[in-house]
């Protein structure tokens, strides 16, 4: 009985130690993958939207013993930086990484951060994920930059001659800080207006402001049928749309920028405040694949995500890094990776098929594209997301 | 015509609210000769408790603006007698004491509350509307309350014991401490109506436009622009230049956008520094 037990007690003994050598094994390097963009502020929906994609992705790989490098499997850790959408704060936030070791990072998010990061980060050697709206968000003299998503040359025209249908329309005024961020992304989207035969005025103001009734008063003295909030971040959004209601607009208003209708709705008093909305989406959000994201996050990372729709638009990239990294065998080569990278076709479990683009707009094909949605509020009752195909 | 009106509504609405920043803002500085660079923090303190006490434990939103004033007001008395008090006299010392207290609460807030924007709205909505000229219930009364603290500041300090001693010591504190007067015991009390002001502020505007970290920012530096305009420990100028600061941004925004608006609150200091150092009522230049 002795013996029987002794061996027992050997045997268990042997196992849990090739069970742990096994996992010292699995674990025994450690992936550093960086998340950055605006953690607090008006902007911060998007920035902790870049964390949670990160931290996703992470978790996946980590659930399956970590990430497969060469002959290793390692564990991969999200290291965040809030960059504040700003240019230094960007490229401080590169060199933070790098001192780190960190040459993988999923950000930033704001025009001004992918100026600040991209020669910082080209000499750093890392590969960065921006999801600026910015003319030159990517250039080939960047080759390491790559687009989470494209910015709205790319799907305005397609998006106002949806909403034109929803929500008959002559002029619009459109509203968005005065830096590239916004003047950028208003002078494409006034654009599209116009080539569907909408009138445009244009407004901007200072990235800052807490109190735009002056700038509502000049805004609305056009008299527009529509107010479009462009590129402002949802905190300055939500201000505005109150606001714009305090101040007596009762027409819709539009948001062909980053999305953020959650925090918006948070801000500005509810969806009888807003009543009348429509909002761009970098994926189709209805689809029950794409909303089942949220769900993954709580089985995996152990609490709710962050950063609301805009969260599901990023995970494809960090996705992708992660296994443009596993392919490439090394986690130091970081050309290596990159080509890697180029190569994925673009197919996420979740989002669906995409298509890399990018060539025309920026002359490098460095941008996922995926079926993008249209949400549409009416009368204060939300119509859901459309998904809309891209147009070839 | 129906903008100039507006521009001026807006105006008046604006100015109250920086008044009470600024009056808080240079009361310390006329007194204690502190720039309190944690104004802007005390702000968003007093939004985020009266948040807490509506939201969370469901009191009515005037009994949590007087919860968030005397809290700010108390935080402000400790801060100033167990800290700022022992360095009272070294300038470089109040100015990284303050800033630190100024990241310290950022983060703090930060940490509690999250960084995204909170749901909290104004008790009170809808507008007055005279024709195309409106004026938001809720600005009208935030502007009679600010009216009412500004003038019982004012009694405060000019039909008191306390505001002369607050007076005596502001003018000079050598003669005012041979009189027997007890910075120890005054300067807190200076200290505390000033946040208690920041508080109240916090506490009435934040609902109206946004409670989120970091709204303290630019309030602070709003502040710092009045007081510079109004003269620097100058309760009179302060309450001016607060009204002009609001008036300028009003009328700017309004006739020339958001960016140039901005601009020229700027191009005004700038010009007041050159031909007037002394700001709208200062008596002296007087370092910190």
């Amino acid at each position: 009985m002795m013996q029987q037990r002794a061996l027992l007690a050997t045997t268990t003994l042997a196992f849990c130690a090739a069970v742990g050598v096994g996992a010292a094994h699995a674990q025994s390097c450690e992936l550093k993958l960086g998340a950055m963009g605006p953690m607090s502020g008006g902007g911060a929906q998007w920035g902790l939207a870049m964390e949670s994609a990160a931290n996703l992705a992470a978790a996946e790989v980590n659930a399956q013993g970590g990430l497969q490098i060469g002959d290793k499997k390692c564990k991969v850790t999200v290291v965040s930086y809030d960059s504040k959408y700003t240019a230094d704060g960007a490229a401080a936030g590169s060199n933070n990484f790098a001192s780190q070791g960190i040459k993988f990072i999923i950000g930033p998010v704001g025009s001004p951060e992918a100026t600040g990061i991209k020669p910082v980060a080209a000499r750093n050697e890392q590969i960065a994920w921006n999801a600026a709206y910015a003319k030159d968000s990517i250039q080939p003299k960047f080759p390491l930059m790559f687009h989470v998503a494209p910015g709205p040359a790319a799907w305005s025209p397609q998006m106002v001659a949806f909403v034109k249908e929803k929500f008959p329309m002559k002029s619009v005024a459109l509203i968005a800080p005065n830096d590239q961020a916004g003047t950028d992304v208003v002078a494409v989207d006034a654009e599209s207006y116009r080539a569907n035969g909408i009138t445009t005025t244009e407004e901007y103001y200072q990235r800052g402001t807490t109190n735009f009734a002056p700038i509502i008063t000049r805004l609305l003295a056009s008299k527009p049928d529509v107010v479009d909030t462009a590129s402002s971040p949802p905190g300055d959004a939500g201000v505005i749309v109150k606001q714009l209601r305090l101040a007596g607009f009762t027409g819709p208003i539009g948001r062909m920028g980053g999305p953020g209708t959650e925090e918006i709705l948070r801000v500005c008093g509810g969806i009888d405040v807003l009543k009348d909305f429509y909002w761009f989406e970098t994926v189709a959000t209805e689809d029950p694949k794409v909303k089942a994201i949220d769900e993954q996050y709580r089985k995996l990372v152990g609490k709710d995500p962050v950063g609301g729709t805009a969260m599901w638009g990023d995970l494809p990239a960090a996705r992708m890094t992660l296994k443009a990294i596993s392919a490439a065998g090394t986690m130091d080569d970081v050309q290596k990776v990159a080509e890697a990278l180029r190569k994925l076709p673009v197919d996420d479990p979740n989002i669906g098929k995409g298509v890399w683009s990018g060539q025309k707009q920026y002359g490098i094909n460095q941008e996922l594209f995926f079926p993008f949605g249209v949400g549409i509020i009416k009368d204060g009752k939300n119509l859901g997301v459309t998904r809309i195909e891209p147009a070839s | 015509m129906e903008q100039f009106l507006q521009a001026a509504v807006i105006g008046v609405s604006l100015g109250a609210q920086y008044a009470l920043l600024a009056l808080g803002f240079t009361l310390i500085f006329g007194i204690l000769g502190v720039v309190n660079f944690a104004h802007g923090a005390f702000y968003m303190l007093g939004g985020y408790i009266t948040y807490s006490c509506v939201m969370w434990f469901g009191l009515p939103y005037p009994l949590g603006v007087l919860v968030a004033v005397l809290v700010t007001a108390a935080f402000g008395y400790l801060f100033e007698l167990f800290l700022l008090e022992r360095l009272v006299d070294d300038h470089l010392a109040t100015l990284m004491l303050t800033l630190g207290l100024n990241l310290m609460m950022s983060t703090g807030l930060l940490t509690a509350y999250g960084p995204l924007g909170m749901d909290f709205a104004f008790p009170v909505s809808g507008a007055i509307r005279l024709g195309p000229i409106y004026a938001p219930l809720e600005n009208m009364i935030v502007l009679a309350i600010c009216l009412c603290a500004i003038v019982a500041l004012w009694l405060v300090l000019f039909r008191t014991d306390l505001g002369r001693a607050l007076r005596a010591l502001a003018d000079d504190r050598a003669v005012a401490r041979a009189q027997g007067l007890r910075p120890r015991l005054l300067f807190p009390l200076a200290f505390a109506i000033a946040t208690g002001l920041a508080g109240l502020t916090g506490a009435l505007v934040t609902p109206i436009l946004s409670l989120a970290p970091g709204v303290g920012d630019p309030v602070l530096a709003t502040s710092f622009l009045t007081v510079i305009l109004g003269g620097l420990g100058s309760l009179g100028g302060a309450a001016l230049a607060a009204f002009v600061v609001g008036m300028v941004e009003a009328y700017s925004s309004v006739y020339f956008g958001g960016s140039v608006g901005a601009l020229i609150l700027f191009v005004l200091v700038l010009l007041l520094l050159v031909f007037r150092p002394t700001g709208l009522l200062g008596r002296e230049v007087r370092g910190a």
